[in-house]
């Protein structure tokens, strides 16, 4: 509902988009009769087809379930003849295609079982207007202005569910992108995964820029083992994250630096001996250790330290 | 000019300024000049530059930044700069603007201590 921004003024465009006019609504009024005389018969009709094929029967797994849907796809029915096509009537149209996205109900059996539905009426109307052809197109072609009004609602819950979806999925990706670690006082570790774009190297300097002031960090740790390709573009983006690390007044350690990260890195020719380095991250803790003025001790060491 | 001087206080040997302000061209220009002076008067051999408030660092306040720290030294004073905000070191990266020569500190307590750690160096001028 919320991305779809549906207010006063959307619901007017859309309803003039359908060419929904004042006509169509009292047209849609005077069939209220038609709709409660027929809706039992052309929800049958419908269930008919969708019980029919495995694939849609398999959202109505028992008797209860199909009852109650009955029930819905009753009061839907008459819902199109009430007269007032406001918010509130978006509001109910939406909650129907919410519940079928949620089901995972494709739009596929979605739409298709309209088109059932659209042929049943047809057919009650004809019966209806007794050979009035004529008045029987204009009911019809009311009508499929206002289940296409429908559809259309139902389409975007669709595609907005799959945004909210994809949006959630994107942002728990860049969250787990970069997670920084606190390994020991005033020491962070950031282990980098996988390819480094220029789009997730600027996050990683934004992360790791702010990470330090946050916490207050001595000595910031990056991990480059997981990192399959270092070029020049991925050398120059590190080179910029320690730089602005030093800006800060805090210090970078680069680890997990392979043999063959170590020789392209030389052919390339980047500038990387200002950097402190060490190829093994154990190595780069203890190297941080040393700049807080810590370091690791076996407990013999220290019980022969305290002893003497 | 709505601005005064930026206030630099003397603190044992060193002298702190504490920069609250917009960095305009004209107040940085003024900065530097307070600062040198300061320190023939008072013969600090330390400086201490606090931009923890400023949001926004251009190149030209960056290279005047950098510039008296080189001119301090001349004078026998290091420079630290401290509290910078990780948005303005991001952009100065991105400009190739790297204040080579320039101390930093993450905080004006790191930087009276890495001050007073090299005041201990080999000339023996230790105060207490």
């Amino acid at each position: 509902m919320d991305i779809l921004k549906l207010d006063d003024q959307e619901l007017k465009r859309r309803l003039a988009f359908f060419e929904l006019t004042d006509e169509d609504f009292k047209r849609l009024t005077a069939l209220k009769p038609f709709a409660e005389r027929w809706t039992n018969e052309i929800t049958e009709g419908l269930y008919e087809l969708i019980m029919g094929q495995q694939e849609s029967r398999a959202f109505f797994p028992d008797q209860a379930t199909l009852a109650r849907v009955k029930k819905l796809q009753n009061s839907y029915f008459l819902g199109l003849f009430s007269g007032t096509y406001d918010l509130n009537y978006v509001r109910d149209r939406l909650r129907v295609g919410t519940a079928h996205e949620r089901i995972g109900m494709p739009p596929k059996l979605y739409l298709g079982a309209y088109r059932r539905y659209l042929a049943l009426i047809h057919a009650r109307l004809q019966d209806h207007f007794k050979g009035n052809d004529a008045e029987a197109f204009k009911a019809l072609s009311t009508i499929r202005k206002i289940i296409f009004f429908d559809m259309a609602l139902a389409i975007d819950t669709y595609i907005s569910a799959y945004l909210e979806t994809m949006t959630r999925h994107q942002a728990a990706i860049r969250e787990l992108s970069t997670p920084v670690i606190k390994v020991h006082d005033r020491i962070l570790l950031l282990p980098i995964v996988g390819t480094v774009d220029t789009q997730r190297a600027h996050q990683i300097m934004e992360t790791v820029l702010v990470q330090i002031v946050e916490q207050q960090a001595k000595v910031m740790i990056l991990d480059i083992a997981g990192v399959p390709v270092v070029d020049t573009k991925v050398a120059d983006h590190i080179l910029k994250t320690t730089a602005a690390v030093q800006l800060l007044g805090a210090q970078t350690i680069l680890t997990g630096i392979s043999a063959s990260v170590a020789r392209t890195v030389v052919q390339l020719g980047v500038e990387i001996t200002r950097v402190h380095t060490r190829s093994k991250l154990s190595e780069g803790i203890e190297l941080a250790l040393s700049i807080v003025g810590k370091k690791i001790t076996s407990n013999r060491e220290r019980a022969e330290g305290g002893g003497a | 000019m709505p601005y005064g001087p930026i206030p630099i206080l003397k603190l044992g040997s060193t002298l702190l300024a504490t920069i609250q302000i917009e960095l305009h061209d004209t107040v940085v220009d003024s900065f530097q000049n307070d600062v040198l002076e300061e320190i023939e008067r008072t013969g600090s051999n330390g400086l201490i530059i606090d931009i923890s408030a400023l949001e926004t660092v251009d190149s030209y306040v960056a290279r005047m930044l950098a510039n008296t720290g080189k001119m301090a030294k001349l004078m026998g004073a290091e420079t630290v700069i401290v509290g910078m905000r990780p948005a303005v070191a991001a952009t100065l990266v991105r400009m190739g603007y790297f204040m080579e020569g320039i101390s930093t500190a993450l905080s004006l307590e790191e930087g009276l201590e890495l001050h007073a750690r090299r005041s201990k160096l080999p000339d023996g001028m230790v105060d207490s």
